[in-house]
């Protein structure tokens, strides 16, 4: 029994001594998790937590222009800027600042759309209670507020500058026409009763119709209640952190194939393998070493990752990363993605002539396996068919796991699916680096 | 370990190897033994079949037919016994650079069964025998070609094998480095081991072998002792002169 830990030892020592190996297995991911997380964090706050810098051209100077200007504001998320240089900015240095990406957006109110808005509620109103009537039904040209945006923003971005102006239009024209039906209805009905009641009904109208308030148009019908579905009520906050930290740590477990294929590459080349296949042990055990020492190797790495996580981001400002409360189900996942991840080394220092075939294809196809994953952008935000690929990565259910343990209360038992999925990837790899072994055998002459 | 030396450690019964997709066999009915205490020089050119002989016996590889026993065990029934009797001194260092001397030993020593103080004892008895006490602690990288040799054929007899496989052991190292290994093989041979031993350099052969067994294409054209085998030979004076004749001048790539 003393063979499976000299392996194991011999494994471990030997990867002390490779410098860029443990470069690529350690320093790699702790500075990619410092990195993007707070690269993303500040992404997160432009595009939720922190106002977005719009500037604001009011050339109506009347109602419209005023109400969407305190909507804005209101809204908590747009800061809104009137002057360059303590200058009043029009129309074109507005255009000019948004050409040269000073600012991301500007918003031109036109002169007279207040005048223009309200013209249009009267007519749309008339013509409502007079479907008959070409001269009521006439519209006009529609005012528009001109959204400019530099073309670097982004879809999300310049969707939710766009969407909160459609919300606060919204509310605006329904409360103008809530007010104009108020003005219109009570004289339209008075009109109605005298025509078809005769005296009666002007007798009727000679009594005051009761008024109406015209805030109705204004008052909110039915309510949005927004808020987390994490198992047991309470989800962590969302942040840079809560993605970053096991994407990453993922994502540098996976790196093992890179050091772990060059390794088998070494050994086949050097005649190492060739030794020890000649000695009187098994080939499982070999194997078993392999796997064990890499195993190992992957736990420090992710215990590393979140240590960064947990001490070394809020130290720079990022949230700290909140791991949940299923130590055991994290060991089974990482243990899990651990395996996969020395399948596919060991898949790949197999198939691999030379350690740059193994090198480069492992280092490309964690890298695309990583991308299609969601590690380095959610799948939720991937077109569909990339979302369908991703099913497939590795790395994507790994992150699943880790994310649904960490962010959604989630158990062992909730992560078996994605556990099971790298179990068999395991076995996969496996069995497919003992089919090329067996049908090439050992490189000799 | 058994400690009783086996009269004959090897003996090989009609080889016989085809690779997939080769039309020609790289091996055709070898029939070879080797006695206790003796070093069978297999010799041949480049591609005759040596490295593939000795990758077989050596469990390495599979032949289509053909029988090899080891210390009287079939290699190919029982195989993890049969490797427990043999040692393998490949053509490449066989030997993992970033570690140590010492560090190789010990891991190969106890893949080989080898534990505790006598895996100890036997890795600086090695270390010794092959002239490597002062640098067992250094890196095998930083070695000359002749410290790595060494080195290698320390790690093939870490477990006292009954019969050794030398793939040229003495390949591209100076003329102190080859004397030390072929006197240390001398030694080992005094004391029972059998070898395989393949080289190209015939004087080596002529002076370590017993026997040797010429083997092109695949074939074992002739196998004897080497002042036997030239003296069949007319006009042949030495081993290098026979292997001329009987394999040809004709290069091979």
């Amino acid at each position: 029994m003393t063979r499976l830990p000299a392996t194991i030892f011999k494994e471990l020592l030997l990867l002390s001594r490779d410098r860029a190996g443990l470069l690529v297995l350690f320093l790699m991911p702790a500075v990619l998790v410092i990195v993007v997380s707070l690269v993303q964090e500040n992404i997160l706050k432009v595009t939720g937590e922190t106002t977005i810098r719009v500037l604001f051209v009011d050339q109506d100077r009347q109602l419209l222009g005023q109400v969407i200007e305190t909507q804005l504001k209101q809204s908590g998320t747009i800061e809104i800027a009137k002057e360059l240089s303590g200058r009043p900015v029009d129309e074109k240095t507005a255009r000019i600042a948004v050409e040269d990406g000073d600012f991301q957006f500007a918003v031109i109110i036109p002169a007279g759309a207040t005048e223009a808005v309200q013209k249009r509620v009267n007519r749309q109103i008339m013509s409502a209670f007079a479907p008959g009537d070409a001269a009521a039904g006439s519209n006009g040209d529609m005012p528009r507020v001109t959204v400019l945006f530099d073309p670097l923003v982004q879809g999300t971005f310049r969707a939710s500058v766009t969407n909160a102006l459609h919300i606060i239009l919204l509310t605006l024209e329904l409360e103008m026409k809530a007010r104009a039906v108020s003005e219109i209805f009570p004289r339209q009905l008075g009109r109605i009763l005298q025509k078809t009641m005769g005296p009666q009904g002007t007798a009727a109208v000679g009594k005051p119709l009761p008024a109406m308030n015209p805030e109705w148009g204004r008052q909110r019908l039915l309510g949005i209640a927004s808020l987390q579905a994490a198992r047991g009520g309470v989800g962590k906050r969302p942040s840079s952190v809560q993605q970053n930290v096991p994407a990453w740590a993922l994502f540098g477990m996976f790196f093992i194939v890179v050091p772990m294929g060059g390794s088998l590459i070494r050994e086949k080349q050097e005649g190492t393998l060739l030794r020890v296949m000649s000695l009187p042990v098994s080939h499982l055990t070999i194997l078993a070493g392999k796997v064990c020492a890499y195993v190992l190797v992957c736990f420090i790495q992710f215990t590393l990752i979140l240590a960064v996580g947990k001490l070394v981001l809020p130290l720079l400002g990022a949230p700290e990363l909140e791991i949940g409360s299923a130590p055991l189900a994290i060991a089974v996942v990482v243990t899990s993605a651990a395996l996969a991840a020395t399948g596919y080394g060991i898949l790949l220092g197999t198939i691999a002539r030379t350690y740059e075939q193994a090198s480069m294809f492992g280092a490309v196809s964690v890298v695309i396996a990583a991308a299609i994953g969601g590690i380095m952008v959610p799948v939720y935000a991937m077109p569909k068919l990339m979302q369908q690929i991703s099913q497939f990565s590795p790395l994507a259910w790994g992150l699943n796991a880790l994310v649904d343990v960490f962010a959604r209360n989630g158990s062992a038992q909730s992560v078996l699916p994605q556990i099971a999925l790298l179990l068999f990837f395991f076995a996969g790899t496996v069995l497919l680096s003992w089919f090329f072994f067996h049908h090439r055998g050992l490189t000799v002459k | 370990m058994v400690n009783t030396r086996p009269e004959r450690p090897l003996v090989v019964r009609q080889l016989r190897k085809t690779y997939p997709g080769e039309a020609v066999p790289a091996l055709r009915d070898v029939d070879l033994h080797v006695e206790a205490g003796e070093a069978l020089g297999l010799l041949g050119p480049n591609g005759a079949g040596k490295t593939t002989a000795i990758s077989i016996m050596s469990t390495l590889m599979r032949p289509n037919s053909g029988t090899v026993t080891i210390c009287g065990i079939d290699i190919f029934k029982q195989t993890h016994q049969a490797k427990k009797h043999f040692g393998l001194v490949p053509q490449e260092i066989a030997l993992y650079p970033s570690l140590t001397c010492r560090e190789n030993l010990h891991f190969f020593g106890r893949l080989a069964g080898l534990k505790g103080q006598r895996l100890k004892v036997r890795t600086e008895e090695c270390i010794d025998l092959v002239g490597l006490t002062a640098s067992a602690g250094k890196r095998v990288v930083t070695f000359s070609g002749g410290m790595k040799r060494r080195a290698n054929i320390a790690a093939g007899i870490l477990h006292k094998p009954e019969l050794l496989f030398l793939d040229e052991p003495t390949v591209g190292i100076d003329a102190q480095s080859r004397n030390m290994i072929l006197e240390m093989l001398a030694r080992l041979k005094q004391q029972g081991t059998g070898m395989i031993y393949t080289t190209h350099y015939m004087e080596e052969a002529q002076a370590l072998c017993s026997r040797v067994a010429i083997i092109d294409q695949g074939e074992i054209i002739v196998q004897g002792p080497p002042l036997e085998l030239t003296a069949r030979y007319p006009g042949c004076t030495d081993l290098g002169g026979l292997f001329l004749l009987l394999t040809g001048k004709r290069l091979r790539d």
